[in-house]
């Protein structure tokens, strides 16, 4: 009879429960002595998939600050990339709302994507806090290309540049708009290029297996790809060398292009004041910081500290200027 | 070789003191834990325990992670085997043949077959991650977006076909999914596409909410609507509390087969967790001499997709060991945490903290020994939890499915969502349509339709770049085979019926 | 014992029509999509409209597909479900309440809280699936609200306030 052995197996069931719940519970409060017992963890949405430059930016910039004890309650990270962050600022605008421990990853590459997709949301729906970091953007190319310097790229652009497939972030955005200016310079139509967006690390894969023919992305991305040989890093975007990397800019090789890609913060829609000056305390602190000077030396970020109305008045310009880019090299009409 | 073994023996030093030792007993309990709950995974988990890292020394620290990892895999089989909701992605196949089992009071012995399997292809795993783990690694530059595509084209139509009564059905589920999928800004080039003008759809529909909707809260619907009157006592225990030598006899080589084909995809950069479950379901349902017991319980149907998930498990490791690259939210979350300690993973990793990287490695192993021991004799306490009353657990998923649903951004949308998806999953229950390949389509849609623009960007518009490599070919070829094949068998059948019969008139 | 259903479905094996007829209006629905989204010349390859469109075709085709085999006299029976007699004629009144302790939280959440809102939406469930035990069940709906707020909460993981209204 299947009933009498249950009847029988009732109260060793108890037991064994009231076990397991007691393990149970001695592992979780174990855990949470361990750090995250302490009030609101921060939620930070990431706009990219893992591994690339914003989830580097997003999860350095927590980690240091966490390093230097300025937040330490923890931090829960959302990955939703594509759309040059444009899905990720949706998700953000959506359920965000007054939070006051909401924090999404921003940059250059959004606020070109806003114009280029005409999103129905925008910057203007957050609450504007930092910028934090600069990178100058590098074109690389697999380790056994035939491309070896910056004119060879523009040459293969102007020979035919639907052939010369380029890889990069979202399409809209900085990198994209960089190859349509490569491209205008080397005279070859803007509308033939061959941008294949990416997000996040597949990127290298692809690169290094030579499914691309290059890539251009943050400098800080490929180079330790470039150090195991994988691939080669042509140019850099900047105005000047990068220290410890033995490649021209774009300026000597004569070109005049120079795409820098800075990375940032915004708060939550209606983050209230004191929520607000909390966290631009914190980021105030973290940039005087050791933790962050390090974290800067280690991923070849130019320090680009800028916070407040000084950030707000400079998001500003910057969408006037992309809207003209954007227009000048014909991704939006 | 024999280097590796010696580093490997100075890892398991590392691992076997105490201090280390009890980390990764916390990290699979609270691994464990966690993959039973919906809506909580590992990645959440170790970024909420990031502040540990400032305390502990870096191998207690990677040792508790990696047994975060491992647990919330064998806890997610739990929810999916006894109360048919899935509380992750990777776990969506397991429900398939697992609750059936659970159903029959056969629920033990799945559970069993869940926590061996996974132990075996955890430890397989790791291993191949210990000596294979550079060559390995080296897939990732041969996969191109026309073979990933290929790879997801294999497993939409071995899904559909494979599942359910009729393939018109399951494409159609499939198709449903795909829909869906397409919700949202495109990643390519940021257009909105289906959103209909809301706000709320924008950043697409949430796998979460339709894992929920379509699982739990359809199966709450469909069983309380037909909810017979006179309660058949179920004995969850009926089927014995351990597998029988059949079980072993027929759990075997799936285990083996989920671990072949989980190690290579999880390791590639956009592999993940999800296509091994559905191909290894797909073929054992192929290779099994009992296939009409698919659907109704059939061992070999838990066996090898719980095995496949672990084994991707440990694969994800080898792109994010050997080359630095994240291709899921929980590697991203461990290289963070790598980069906590001031370290990058990648080649010269190896090289430079060849201790902490061993230990971790080393820890590993025993982590899927802890697990094993932690789990095999909870499977008879986990399956009591079927002796609540069905009142009390119908209305506790109904809690939980909130809890995951609204959890994820307090969003009333998603509630309104859930609701109407729920109802869709009650009338696939009550005409038969199968689940599954519409969270297939939902999931895989997405990337499919990514790679595939890649590949036609890449080649400049040409077609036949989808069958230019002899992996895509290949894969394609199965497809089609997979498609057409049962039709075939079934013509041939027929054919042959008939020529029986003639024979016997004669 | 509820008195038996009018509503109860005779046993007649079901041929549902309207199956492909919606499968069908959706793959309609995603074609007309597809022709609102621009195709973006900038970019080699496939556009954004072309997925949306495949999909539509392939749900219209489907949906035919059905609407033939349902013709055809292709039975759709109800899955096997463990207790849940696939034969017996559907319980109207249990679908309803199990429907409205999972519709509750469109209604309350906003105002009731999580909390509160899990205890009703319990006790409408377990009513669904036959238990008389109304404040018992609201009591232990409440517990695993309760616990549950505070738990999750404590994860970081935010379930609304706990009770709107006094906040």
């Amino acid at each position: 009879m299947p009933n009498a052995k249950m009847t029988d197996a009732t109260p060793r069931l108890r037991r064994h429960l009231l076990r397991a719940t007691l393990g149970l519970a001695g592992g979780l409060a174990l855990a949470l002595s361990g750090g995250l017992a302490l009030a609101d963890p921060a939620k930070v949405l990431i706009p990219a998939n893992p591994g690339g430059g914003w989830d580097g930016a997003g999860r350095q910039t927590m980690a240091a600050m966490n390093q230097a004890k300025i937040f330490t309650d923890g931090v829960n990270f959302t990955n939703k990339g594509g759309a040059a962050g444009t899905i990720g600022l949706a998700e953000f605008v959506r359920t965000a709302k007054g939070d006051d421990n909401a924090l999404l990853v921003t940059g250059v590459i959004m606020v070109a994507g806003i114009i280029t997709n005409k999103t129905p949301v925008s910057l203007n729906d957050t609450t504007p806090l930092v910028r934090l970091t600069n990178e100058y953007n590098a074109i690389a190319v697999p380790a056994d290309s035939p491309i070896k310097t910056p004119q060879d790229f523009i040459a293969a652009l102007k020979a035919d540049p639907g052939a010369l497939s380029v890889g990069g972030g979202s399409a809209g955005g900085a990198d994209h708009v960089m190859l349509a200016m490569l491209a205008k310079h080397a005279g070859a139509p803007v509308n033939k290029i061959n941008f294949v967006a990416f997000s996040g690390g597949e990127i290298l894969a692809a690169l290094g297996g030579g499914k691309i023919k290059a890539a251009i992305s943050g400098a800080s991305e490929f180079r330790q790809f470039a150090q195991s040989g994988r691939i080669r890093i042509i140019a850099v975007s900047g105005p000047t060398r990068l220290e410890g990397l033995d490649v021209p800019t774009l300026k000597e090789a004569g070109i005049p292009v120079e795409i820098g890609n800075w990375r940032g913060f915004v708060g939550a829609p209606g983050m209230s004041e004191a929520g607000k000056k909390a966290w631009l305390d914190r980021f105030a602190k973290l940039h005087t910081s050791d933790a962050w000077k390090a974290t800067l030396k280690n991923q070849g970020w130019e320090d680009a500290y800028l916070s407040g109305p000084e950030f707000l008045a400079f998001l500003k310009s910057e969408e006037t200027n992309w809207a003209q880019a954007l227009r000048e090299v014909g991704i939006v009409q | 070789m024999m280097d590796t073994l010696t580093q490997l023996i100075a890892g398991f030093a590392i691992a076997l003191q105490p201090i280390n030792l009890f980390w990764a007993l916390v990290g699979c309990a609270l691994g464990t834990a966690v993959g039973v709950l919906p809506g909580i995974g590992p990645a959440l988990t170790i970024a909420l325990l990031m502040p540990v890292t400032a305390q502990v020394a870096p191998e207690s620290a990677f040792i508790m992670f990696a047994g975060i990892l491992y647990g919330a895999l064998y806890g997610g089989s739990t929810t999916s085997i006894l109360l048919n909701t899935p509380g992750e992605s990777g776990s969506v196949m397991t429900a398939l043949e697992g609750n059936r089992m659970a159903r029959t009071g056969r629920g033990a012995a799945a559970l069993a077959t869940a926590a061996i399997g996974s132990f075996v292809a955890g430890t397989f795993g790791t291993l191949a991650l210990t000596f294979l783990a550079p060559a390995i690694a080296e897939l990732a530059f041969i996969f191109g977006p026309e073979d990933y595509f290929a790879l997801m084209i294999l497993s939409f139509t071995s899904v559909a076909v494979v599942m359910g009564t009729s393939r018109v059905r399951g494409f159609t589920a499939l198709f449903f999914g795909l829909a869906l999928g397409t919700i949202g800004i495109d990643t390519q080039t940021g257009q909105s596409r289906m959103v209909f003008g809301t706000l709320e759809l924008l950043d697409g529909i949430s796998f979460t909410v339709v894992l929920v909707a379509l699982f739990a809260v359809g199966e709450t619907l469909y069983v309380a609507s037909r909810n017979a009157q006179v309660h058949a006592v179920l004995n969850p225990l009926s089927g014995g509390v351990w597998m029988t030598r059949e079980d072993w006899k027929r759990s075997w080589k799936p285990w083996l087969r989920g671990t072949l084909i989980g190690f290579p995809i999880g390791s590639l950069p956009a592999g993940g967790t999800e296509i091994p479950t559905f191909l290894s379901y797909t073929l054992e349902r192929r290779l099994s001499p009992h296939p009409e017991q698919f659907g109704e319980g059939a061992i070999e149907g838990v066996a090898g997709p719980e095995a496949a998930n672990n084994a991707a498990a440990a694969g994800i490791l080898v792109p994010l060991l050997t080359l630095g690259l994240p291709s899921t939210a929980t590697a991203a979350v461990l290289l963070a945490a790598f980069q906590n300690y001031g370290l990058q993973p990648g080649p010269l990793l190896f090289a430079t903290n060849p201790g902490l990287l061993w230990g971790l490695i080393a820890s590993l192993y025993i982590g899927n020994v802890i697990l094993l021991v932690l789990n095999l004799p909870l499977v008879g306490i986990w399956v009591r939890l079927l002796l609540i009353p069905r009142p009390y657990i119908y209305a506790g998923i109904v809690v939980f499915a909130l809890v995951g649903v609204w959890g994820l951004s307090t969003s009333w949308m998603d509630i309104a969502l859930m609701v109407g998806l729920g109802l869709i999953g009650y009338m696939a229950r009550v005409y038969d349509f199968p689940i599954a390949p519409a969270l297939i389509g939902l999931i895989l849609g997405p990337q499919a339709e990514i790679q595939l623009r890649r590949a036609l960007a890449v080649s400049q518009n040409d077609w036949s770049v989808l069958v230019s490599t002899p992996i895509s070919a290949t894969l394609l070829a199965i497809a089609a085979l997979v498609l057409v094949l049962p039709l075939l068998l079934r013509r041939l059948r027929r054919a042959e019926r008939r020529i029986e019969q003639e024979a016997a008139a004669k | 014992m509820p008195p038996i259903d009018e509503a109860r479905v005779g046993a007649a094996p079901p041929r549902p029509w309207w199956i492909g007829l919606a499968v069908l209006a959706m793959g309609l629905v995603w074609i007309y999509g597809a022709t609102s989204i621009q195709s973006t010349t900038a970019f080699v390859g496939m556009g954004p409209e072309v997925m949306v469109a495949a999909v539509g075709a392939g749900l219209v085709v489907l949906g035919v597909l059905l609407l033939v085999q349902i013709r055809q006299g292709v039975t759709f029976r109800p899955q096997e479900e463990e207790n849940a007699d696939a034969d017996a004629p559907p319980s109207r009144r249990a679908f309803l309440f199990s429907l409205a302790g999972v519709a509750l939280p469109l209604a309350t959440i906003r105002w009731l809280g999580f909390p509160l809102t899990a205890a009703i939406g319990f006790t409408l469930v377990t009513h669904a699936f036959g238990s008389h035990r109304t404040l018992f069940d609201l009591a232990v709906g409440a517990a695993l609200g309760v616990g549950a707020w505070f738990m999750f909460s404590k994860l970081g993981i935010d379930l609304g306030p706990f009770l709107p209204l006094i906040r």
